[in-house]
């Protein structure tokens, strides 16, 4: 028992309070920027613990918060996207009022994410996934003057339960089959007690819970909701959500699939298998048809999850590893383009459609190679992150026999080249005749950065993959290793 | 000196360099370009030089682990079979730059010679990666400038053309994706390490109905990168919506990687499964080059005739490469230097009457002959060689090619036969329509088309190539002799072909 391993989330649910504190208090002047200013502190500090933290397993709390390499790199996607939608929504208009509120929900959700990570039993995983996805219930809906944030706020709310009642039943047939909460119990357990992997009660579980983590991770068909709740959220919590939601939602699924339910690998496999498959197809046929961007790019994070699928669904340590570089990957080129149209929302009224975007690379040529980069690397063109990681995660599904899901996996990126493409064309077409100067406004640093960082890592991540690859290797032990 | 690599990274600096330019610096641009070219074309001068010729192997390899883990490595050299097709790139690539800064488009003309850099990187990695990964890599790489510089400066119809484009090659080159990585893990299975280099994985033996399943995979991204009948949808668009420069670049260059893939990767990596596969390919090719040239024939543009040629000497090509004969993949290594060369000086010539009379329709051109007699002798020269007349350098390899055909599968070069036919009758339509005859849809007799000493940069070179080739082909056969026997050998002796055919002695 050692309760100071557990230091990120005092931190982080620390800073979240003062937040709220902060949101109540009267700013004013140079105070103004305050509870982000304290947020992002907070963020940097956690990251940093985490990086103090990295080496073999500390458990705190008799083994319900397990602090190990999986859980701190884990982390640290999920403080970069804490980070990033914060500085997104730095100095936005429509939020402007309600900020520190903003930041304090972004940091509960990153708490809750990061609690799910962590998480070394059911009830402490179920706990996080509602922390974060109450947070994003109020997230999405708090332009309150806005139909359609509104309107977002309260499909995911309805849907949200439904998967979250769905989570628990799930668990709690878990529990039956199994008479433990913790996930190394559930582990041993099912090695050990005879009988007990043929029991239907437990495939029933099984079930329920891809179904359930299906809908947090929007896999295909628990995906209704998220092109309208993606288009109608402030963009900044589309970023969040598109990025830390889909990594905690994976983590859970490889702390439960890959990590707990090793022993029924044969049960799920084929399960999550074609949840992949049907989200990858889906995924990429939706988004062609769209002409906003950040619906196309809730569809594309659709498609995107299909993928990642993939690397739970062959149930190997190649496959875990191939699925958390990828995370990395999918963080940095979603983040990018979020970015990018978040500055044109800024600057035209419905920045968002795909006609807004006409010339607005030869206008601002560095958003257009940032743009450009972020969508090639989604297409999975190389030499970028998004194809390295495709790779990897293609390459774990043929070596775990399952060469049908890098084949479904090949032709849903070709088809994908074409919503990807469309937006990079428009972007670099001339103006149509006639049209005024498309509209400029000076460029906010704290989106600049976002944008930029995120493209260079794109870049940066494939070049200099091996690192964070040794990385995600110890990461994906630890999942396994008791 | 690591001169392979500097010979793709002089480009791609370049066109770094050339990207980040304005679009008024028009004259610093032309100056970068140019002098890039220059120094790709020294730089590979000097691989050439070095180049040994006994060796069958990859020399000059430079090897750098990218990401070991997955067995990905940054690994190029040149053997026998890419050394010529180095060389042709720097040097069409060359000439295309400087018709590129003659007409710089008036849009953005610095980021248009920074996209040909950034393709002429793509395709020297290409063929000099040693690495399947890395092949993939630039592959791809490639595909996004070309893409780009039709969406950008192409005719009316780019987009569409540019997006079929993509899609097509996308398709095929992502299954390739799929069949690299299945051979790498394969192949692990037998050696026990993960590796994607090819001159580790020719020695892996896949048994013959593993390698057809992963030779068909790569075939079907080979297949329309080349293209074979019947993926070759993208071409006729892709060709005619292209700034002019670009088709040269595309018909004369990019067209030879699938054919090079064929040869360099498919042939050795998979020798058990070529026989499976050696007459619905070679009957595809045959196809191919009967459609071809009957499009050819009919076609209403320069361009569009130009571009369905190349659709029946690519099916010669493969044809020499897949039924898996010395002589034969001799002809077809030596065909795709000829086919780059007399491609893009076709393509140039149709450039000049293009530019001179504003129209490529053959039906409202005639007699230019009259007011521009220095291009009519040009292209009665390229015409001739086009054609494969006795004598030319294309003769050398189409003889090759239908020799070595015609002593494995008679029927094969017989009906290859007609293709040399077919390509007289197109080829002598394209001179004698625009050439001779009345004078039509010109002012001036066509003296605006006429060939001036700024489009003699670009002609004459090419011609003198053409000759040289044609007097003395075998000053390019013996650099490729070795390579090329050790690339079919395996497959011969999977298919059991009488020894004293075989090159090379185990």
């Amino acid at each position: 028992m050692n309760a100071g391993a557990a230091l990120t989330l005092y931190v982080m649910g620390a800073v979240t309070v003062l937040v709220f504190l902060l949101a109540v208090t009267p700013l004013r002047g140079r105070w103004r920027r305050l509870p982000e200013i304290v947020g992002l502190a907070g963020v940097a500090a956690t990251a940093g613990i985490a990086v103090a933290q990295w080496g073999e397993r500390q458990v705190a709390f008799a083994g319900e918060i397990q602090i190990d390499r999986f859980s701190l790199l884990m982390t640290w996607i999920v403080m970069i996207a804490a980070a990033a939608s914060i500085l997104l929504a730095w100095g936005e208009p429509a939020a402007a009022g309600r900020r520190p509120e903003f930041t304090g929900l972004v940091l509960a959700a990153a708490t809750g994410m990061m609690l799910t990570v962590m998480s070394g039993n059911l009830i402490i995983l179920f706990i996080g996934i509602e922390l974060l996805s109450v947070s994003l219930y109020i997230l999405c809906a708090i332009e309150v003057t806005r139909e359609g944030s509104l309107e977002s706020g309260i499909k995911y709310l309805i849907t949200g339960s439904i998967g979250t009642a769905i989570l628990i039943y799930g668990f709690s047939l878990l529990y039956g089959v199994t008479g433990t909460t913790s996930l190394a119990g559930i582990a041993e357990r099912l090695g050990t007690v005879d009988g007990l992997l043929d029991e239907p009660l437990l495939v029933a579980a099984i079930a329920l819970i891809v179904v359930a983590l299906g809908f947090k991770a929007s896999a295909v068909p628990f995906h209704m909701w998220t092109p309208d709740v993606y288009q109608g959220a402030p963009t900044p919590v589309t970023a969040l959500m598109s990025t830390g939601t889909k990594a905690a939602a994976m983590g859970a699924f490889l702390l439960l699939f890959t990590g707990a339910t090793q022993q029924a690998a044969g049960d799920w496999r084929g399960l999550i298998g074609a949840l992949a498959v049907a989200t990858m197809v889906v995924g990429n046929v939706g988004a062609l048809l769209q002409d906003n961007v950040k619906r196309m790019l809730a569809w594309s994070s659709v498609a995107q999850a299909g993928y990642l699928l993939i690397g739970v669904a062959v149930g190997t340590l190649a496959g875990a590893e191939s699925l958390i570089y990828y995370l990395f990957a999918y963080v940095a080129m979603t983040l990018a383009s979020f970015a990018i149209v978040i500055l044109r929302e800024r600057e035209v009224e419905d920045g968002d459609r795909l006609v807004a975007f006409t010339g607005y690379g030869r206008a601002r040529p560095w958003a257009g190679v940032v743009m450009t980069l972020a969508l090639l690397s989604l297409a999975g063109f190389p030499p970028l992150a998004g194809f390295v990681g495709k790779f990897l995660l293609f390459g774990s599904a043929v070596d775990a026999d399952m060469a049908w899901l890098a084949i479904v996996g090949a032709v849903a990126s070709a088809v994908s080249v074409v919503y990807y493409l469309r937006v990079v064309i428009t972007m670099w077409a001339p103006q149509p005749d006639g049209a005024a100067e498309p509209r400029r406004l000076q460029v906010p640093a704290s989106v600049a950065t976002v944008a930029v960082a995120g493209a260079v890592a794109v870049v940066g991540l494939a070049i200099w993959a091996q690192p964070l690859l040794d990385l995600c290797a110890g990461a994906a032990r630890a999942l396994i290793i008791p | 000196m690591p001169w392979v690599s500097i010979t793709i990274l002089i480009p791609l600096v370049a066109s770094v360099a050339l990207l980040l330019l304005p679009g008024a610096e028009r004259r610093t641009a032309r100056a970068v370009a140019l002098i890039a070219s220059l120094l790709t074309l020294a730089s590979s001068i000097v691989v050439l030089v070095l180049f040994d010729r006994q060796l069958a192997a990859l020399q000059q390899v430079d090897h750098l682990d990218w990401i070991p883990a997955a067995g990905m490595s940054w690994d190029v050299g040149v053997d026998g079979i890419s050394i010529w097709l180095v060389m042709l790139t720097t040097v069409i690539f060359l000439l295309g730059t400087i018709a590129a800064c003659q007409h710089l488009p008036e849009q953005r003309g610095p980021a248009f010679l920074g996209l040909i850099m950034l393709a002429q990187a793509g395709l020297l990695g290409l063929f000099t990666a040693g690495d399947l990964v890395l092949f993939y890599v630039f592959w791809e790489f490639m595909l996004i400038p070309f893409a780009l510089l039709i969406w950008n400066w192409g005719g009316s119809d780019r987009r569409g053309a540019g997006m079929i484009f993509v899609v097509y090659t996308m398709v095929g080159s992502l299954l390739m994706l799929v069949a690299i990585l299945a051979t790498g893990i394969l192949a692990m299975d037998a050696t026990g390490q993960l590796s994607f280099l090819i001159r580790d994985l020719q020695g892996v033996a896949f048994g013959e109905a593993t390698a057809t399943v992963l030779l068909a995979g790569f075939l079907l991204a080979f297949a329309i990168k080349i293209p074979l009948w019947p993926f070759h949808g993208w071409l006729p668009r892709a060709y005619s919506q292209a700034p002019i420069v670009v088709t040269i670049l595309l018909a004369a260059v990019m067209s030879k990687a699938g054919v090079y893939g064929l040869l360099r990767v498919g042939l050795p990596v998979f020798p058990e499964g070529v026989g499976n596969l050696i007459i619905p390919v070679a009957i595809l090719a045959l196809v191919g080059i009967l459609y071809g040239s009957l499009l050819a024939w009919r076609a209403p543009t320069m361009r569009l005739l130009v571009g369905y040629s190349s659709l029946a000497h690519l099916g010669f090509i493969v044809l020499g490469i897949i039924v898996i004969d010395r002589m034969a993949a001799q002809g077809a290594v030596l065909q795709m230097i000829n086919h780059g060369i007399v491609v893009a000086a076709a393509f140039a010539v149709v450039m000049l009457i293009a530019r001179g009379t504003g129209t490529e329709d053959m039906d409202r051109l005639g007699g230019l002959a009259k007011g521009a007699p220095r291009l009519a002798v040009a292209f009665l020269f390229i015409t001739m060689a086009a054609l494969a007349l006795p004598g030319s350098n294309a003769f050398v390899g189409e003889f090759f090619i239908l020799g070595g055909v015609f002593q494995q599968y008679a029927w094969m070069a017989v009906i290859a036969m007609l293709g040399v036919v077919y390509a007289a009758v197109y080829m002598l339509r394209i001179y004698q329509s625009t050439m001779n005859g009345p004078v039509r849809g010109v002012r001036d007799d066509g003296r605006a088309a006429e060939m001036r000493g700024r489009d003699a940069i670009i002609l004459v070179p090419l011609i003198l190539m053409m000759l040289w080739i044609a007097v003395w082909p075998g000053s390019l056969v013996d650099y490729t002799t070795a390579s090329t026997d050790a690339a079919v050998a395996p497959a011969q002796i999977a298919e059991a072909r009488p020894v004293e055919q075989i090159g090379v002695t185990r």
